[in-house]
C-alpha cells in the first residue's frame, strides 16, 4: 500500500482535480486505489458527479469500519467522501492522544494498492494527519509568488514531521495552471527547476476543459482525454506535461 | 587509476528540461527585431504545416540508399522521388498490373496475417543502375 497526500496550504492551485485524476489514473492500470477527501469543502464528490456525504465522519468520529463508509466511484476506485462535517472530525482530533496519528492507524488496515489524500488548504490537524499518513507528497502549484510560499510551508511541515520519525519515500511539485507564454510563468518555472531539480514533474496546462469536466462531474479521462491538461504540449509528434506524462512518471518512481 | 571523462547526470525531468528550452527560446525570439521575428514566425508555420506530409516507413536499406542516390542525381528532393514511386505503384495496383500474392507469406506476427517476402536480387546492390 501507497499513500500519496495532495497537498498545498494555498487554495485553487489544483489539488481535487489532482488528486481525482491521478487515481482515477492508477486505477485505470488496474490498481485498487482510494481518494479520501479530507477538505469540508467535499469537492472530490463533485468532481464526481456526485453529492456530498459525511464518510469521513463516520469513519473517524464514529468508527464505523472503511468499507461501509467507501462509496465505488469508477472501476477499481473507492472514495471516502467529505462534506461541512469534516470540521467536527477536526475538533473530535483535537481531543485525542496521539492524535497526529489517528489517520496513519486506521490506514495500516486497509487493502488498497494506492491511497490519495485530498488535503484541505490549512494547517489544521487534518492537514498533520494527512502528511504523516503519507509516503509521498505531492505538492502543485500555481506560477506565482503565493502558491510558491505554500509549497514551502508544505515542505517545512514535511519536515518537522520528518524530525518527529516519520520517513517519506518523496515528494514532487506539479505546476498546475501552467501558461508557458508569460514571463511570469517562466521565472519561477526556472526558481522551481533550480530548487527542486529532480523533484519536478513536467507542468499541467492551463485548459478551461478541466473547469468544465467538474462541472459535469466526469473525471478528465473521460470528459477531455486529448486536452493539453491530460495529454500535455503538442510538440511535433512528442507530448510535453500533462496528466498522463505525470502518471506515467510518478507510477516509474513509486514502482521503484 | 585510469583517467575517466566525467559526465554530469542529468537529474532532472526530460520533459520539464525540453519546455524550459522551448520557453526560453522562444522568449528570446520575442527580443529579436520585427523582421527577424516574422520571418522566425513563417519557418514555425512551414514546418507546422509540413507535420502532416511526414511519415516513416521501415524499407532496406539498399532501397534507401538508392533513392538518395538518384535523388543526388538528378538533384531533386527524394520525398517527391518516393512519392512518384508510390503513385505510379497504386496506379498499376488498381490497374491489376501488380500481382501481391507472388510475394504473400503467412506471418508469424500477432498483428499481421501476413508479409511481403521480396526477390533476393531486389536487395543486392548491384540490381540498381543509376543512369545519369
Amino acid at each position: 500500500m501507497v499513500v500519496i497526500a495532495i497537498a498545498n496550504q494555498k487554495g485553487g492551485v489544483g489539488k481535487t482535480t489532482t488528486a481525482v485524476t491521478l487515481a482515477s489514473g492508477f486505477a485505470q492500470k488496474g490498481k485498487r486505489t482510494l481518494i479520501i477527501d479530507l477538505d469540508p469543502q467535499g469537492h472530490v464528490a463533485i468532481s464526481f458527479g456526485t453529492e456530498k456525504n459525511p464518510a469521513l465522519y463516520r469513519w473517524i468520529v464514529m468508527k464505523e469500519p472503511l468499507k461501509k463508509v467507501v462509496s465505488p466511484a469508477r472501476n477499481n476506485l473507492d472514495v471516502v467522501y467529505s462534506n461541512s462535517q469534516t470540521e467536527l472530525v477536526k475538533r473530535h482530533l483535537t481531543l485525542l492522544d496521539y492524535r497526529e496519528q489517528v489517520l496513519s492507524d486506521l490506514l495500516k488496515s486497509s487493502n488498497y494498492d494506492f491511497i490519495f489524500l485530498d488535503l484541505a488548504p490549512s494547517l489544521d490537524i487534518l492537514h498533520i494527519n494527512g502528511l504523516v499518513a503519507s509516503d509521498w507528497v505531492i505538492i502543485p502549484t500555481r506560477m506565482d509568488a503565493l502558491s510558491l510560499d505554500g509549497v514551502k510551508e508544505v515542505l517545512i511541515k514535511m519536515n518537522e514531521i520528518t524530525n518527529n520519525g516519520h520517513s517519506y519515500s518523496g515528494y514532487r511539485i506539479l505546476p498546475t495552471f501552467f501558461e508557458r507564454s508569460t514571463n511570469e510563468t517562466m521565472t519561477q518555472f526556472k526558481t522551481l527547476i533550480q530548487s527542486f531539480g529532480e523533484n519536478l514533474l513536467p507542468p499541467i496546462a492551463q485548459d478551461t476543459q478541466v473547469r468544465e469536466a467538474s462541472a459535469f462531474g466526469k473525471t478528465l479521462w473521460e470528459y477531455c482525454p486529448k486536452s493539453k491538461a491530460v495529454d500535455g504540449y503538442q510538440d511535433g509528434k512528442n507530448k510535453k506535461g500533462g496528466y498522463k506524462q505525470v502518471v506515467e512518471r510518478l507510477w516509474e518512481v513509486i514502482n521503484g | 587509476m585510469a583517467d575517466k571523462e566525467l559526465t554530469r547526470q542529468v537529474v532532472i525531468d526530460p520533459a520539464v528540461l525540453e519546455l524550459m528550452a522551448d520557453m526560453q527560446e522562444k522568449q528570446s525570439e520575442s527580443r529579436l527585431p520585427r523582421r527577424q521575428r516574422e520571418k522566425k514566425a513563417k519557418e514555425r508555420a512551414k514546418m507546422r504545416a509540413r507535420r502532416d506530409q511526414r511519415v516513416t516507413y521501415d524499407i532496406p536499406p539498399i532501397l534507401k540508399q538508392t533513392m538518395f542516390e538518384m535523388a543526388e542525381s538528378m538533384s531533386l528532393p527524394a520525398s517527391q522521388l518516393a512519392t512518384l514511386a508510390l503513385f505510379r505503384f497504386l496506379e498499376d495496383f488498381q490497374n491489376g498490373e501488380i500481382d501481391l500474392t507472388k510475394y504473400k507469406k503467412p506471418s508469424r506476427s500477432p498483428r499481421y496475417d501476413w508479409k511481403l517476402v521480396f526477390p533476393q536480387e531486389w536487395l543486392k546492390s548491384a540490381s540498381y543502375k543509376i543512369k545519369k
